[in-house]
């Protein structure tokens, strides 16, 4: 049996045993919104790490980390940063907001902006703008996905069938099952992709170059500068450098789907959570190392970077076909973990965001159908973005992120400052996201090479601050609501 | 050590490992060479706080005051 099909049968295999982990979690659980929202409230430490780490292991990690590194060399260091700091916050705000969530039923970010800032606006924006970032994101994991069975099975399964078919079985079981669903897959996710990349980071290392020490000295006398940040011979400046990664770390938390997890799991958890997450990040090493091994074995104009490591694997390593089969499941798995996430937060953020401030009184069941039937839209919108849009993978999440992390500004305040008011937060988001988005999308360049959220987030946050003092305080029992819980 | 004291160390043992690893302190690692352990310096020196941001939170979560915070529901 050649190469290709043994991949694609270990591939689909693979789709099945994860759909079918996805039913059986969702099966017998009450069909009630509580449970489809946040699983009850109660989900324990195994499955949260996975729920929140299965979102850093996403395509982005699989395809773009190699990629990065392949690349632009050194500044790919920032992934292992981010993911490694990104989460600390949690241990302190993570308990507070799910107390919060429990004593006024909430189970959205937008919910609960509007909780404490008591205006419709500013959940319909939050709403809106995690909805378009949201499909963003999931093109950008669907994109994986398909690049993964096109490339493993040499161009047999198109680009087009590859994202429905990944595609389709996530909407299933997020549509059926709920969080508990993605939740359990991600366990099984999450193990497949640690084991796959450490073999196939390891075994690509030592096949072309017999060790790191050998892979980085001929990197390094090939390309000096090309293993530092901000020397000559560098691809990203200090400061650009810096600020991809602060832009990253504080918008880890304000994704809605990693922000609703404080809701649905108890502040014990949530804190063995956090301890367990900085070795997540060193999880993804091995993958830095397999983008570095491709250097001076892979010509750069060959192969797109974010097909880097898949190219690798087909077309330049001697590899048994299940080994090629289980890379290509582990990638999917990392896609789908994030996708499964993603989706589920998507709908929920839309419908308690935008359809419940327009429309109230909606009854419990109704509520679900909306969010059952987002899901299917939502992920229709994100593959015609797949299959028509054409930008990199890495563009793409940098791009939401910067919107995401918008959000910030509002959330800590709405913790922890007494004085904020809602107008100064809504000013501040609208400004923050034009600012992130005109430097993003107009400009050629930034001031400083700083990158564009950060931009955005310092016009925002000087927005909070000046205009919440110039507007009237909020009533004090509001206010304390929420920053006076301990 | 009170719930509030926690959080400021918290906080701080988090910030200043964190500095370590983005500019301008990071400046001083920023070299390729010497590699150790097969590493490029620069790589090394994040891995290496990332293991001491583990192992301090860990620490700390033996010190916090409310760590066996019970459920209310």
């Amino acid at each position: 049996m050649p190469h290709w099909q043994i991949a694609l049968v270990i591939m689909i295999g693979y789709l099945i045993v994860a759909l079918f982990i996805g039913i059986l979690a969702g099966r017998g659980k009450s069909g009630s919104l509580t449970e489809y929202v946040v699983a009850g409230r109660k989900l324990g430490l195994v499955v949260t790490s996975f729920l929140m780490g299965g979102a850093v292991f996403s395509a982005f990690s699989f395809l773009g980390a190699p990629g990065w590194a392949f690349e632009r060399g050194a500044p790919a260091l920032y992934i292992i940063v981010y993911t490694a700091f990104a989460i600390l916050p949690w241990y302190l705000i993570g308990p507070k907001i799910g107390k919060i969530g429990r004593k006024y039923d909430l189970y959205t970010l937008s919910g609960f902006l509007k909780g404490r800032f008591r205006n419709k606006s500013i959940p319909i924006l939050v709403g809106i703008f995690s909805l378009l970032a949201f499909i963003q994101y999931l093109a950008t994991q669907m994109k994986g996905m398909a690049y993964i069975f096109n490339i493993m099975t040499d161009g047999r399964v198109p680009f087009w069938l590859g994202a429905l078919i990944a595609y389709g079985i996530v909407v299933i079981y997020v549509a059926t099952g709920g969080l508990r669903a993605a939740a359990w897959s991600d366990v099984f996710q999450g193990l497949l992709m640690v084991i796959i990349s450490w073999v196939v980071g390891i075994a690509v290392v030592m096949q072309l170059h017999g060790g790191t020490t050998e892979m980085f000295t001929a990197i390094n006398n090939a390309q000096p500068g090309f293993l530092e940040i901000g020397h000559e011979g560098s691809t990203m400046s200090a400061v650009g450098y810096t600020t991809t990664i602060l832009v990253s770390l504080i918008g880890l938390l304000m994704w809605p789907h990693l922000f609703s997890k404080s809701y649905s799991s108890r502040p014990v958890t949530i804190k063995r959570t956090v301890l367990v997450y900085p070795l997540f990040s060193l999880f993804l090493i091995p993958l830095l190392l397999a983008g570095y091994a491709a250097i001076g074995v892979v010509n750069s104009g060959e192969v797109l970077p974010d097909e880097v490591l898949p190219y690798l694997i087909t077309n330049v390593l001697e590899m048994p076909g299940w080994l090629y089969g289980l890379v290509g499941a582990g990638a999917l798995a990392a896609a789908m973990s994030s996708a499964d996430a993603i989706t589920h937060s998507a709908s929920l953020e839309f419908t308690n965001g935008v359809i419940h401030n327009v429309k109230q009184d909606l009854r419990e069941q109704t509520t679900l159908l909306i969010m059952r039937s987002a899901v299917v839209i939502i992920g229709g919108l994100a593959y015609c973005i797949t299959i028509f849009g054409g930008q990199g993978l890495i563009a793409l999440l940098l791009g939401a992120y910067g919107s995401i992390v918008q959000f910030a500004p509002g959330v800590y305040s709405a913790l922890y400052w007494r004085r904020a008011t809602a107008p100064a937060i809504i000013t501040g988001l609208l400004a923050g996201t034009f600012t992130n988005y005109y430097f993003q999308l107009v400009a050629s360049s930034t001031p400083l090479d700083i990158h564009a959220g950060i931009l955005g987030l310092i016009v925002n946050i000087v927005c909070v601050v000046v205009i919440s003092f110039a507007t009237k305080p909020q009533a004090a029992q509001h206010a304390n609501a929420y920053v006076g819980i301990k | 050590m009170s719930k509030s004291t926690f959080s400021t160390v918290y906080i701080t043992v988090i910030v200043i490992t964190f500095l370590m690893t983005i500019f301008p302190i990071f400046e001083i690692a920023n070299r390729a060479e010497p590699f150790i352990l097969g590493f490029p310096f620069n790589f090394f020196w994040v891995v290496l706080w990332i293991i001491v941001t583990f192992a301090l939170v860990v620490f700390l979560y033996f010190k916090d005051p409310d760590r066996h915070e019970r459920e209310e529901d």
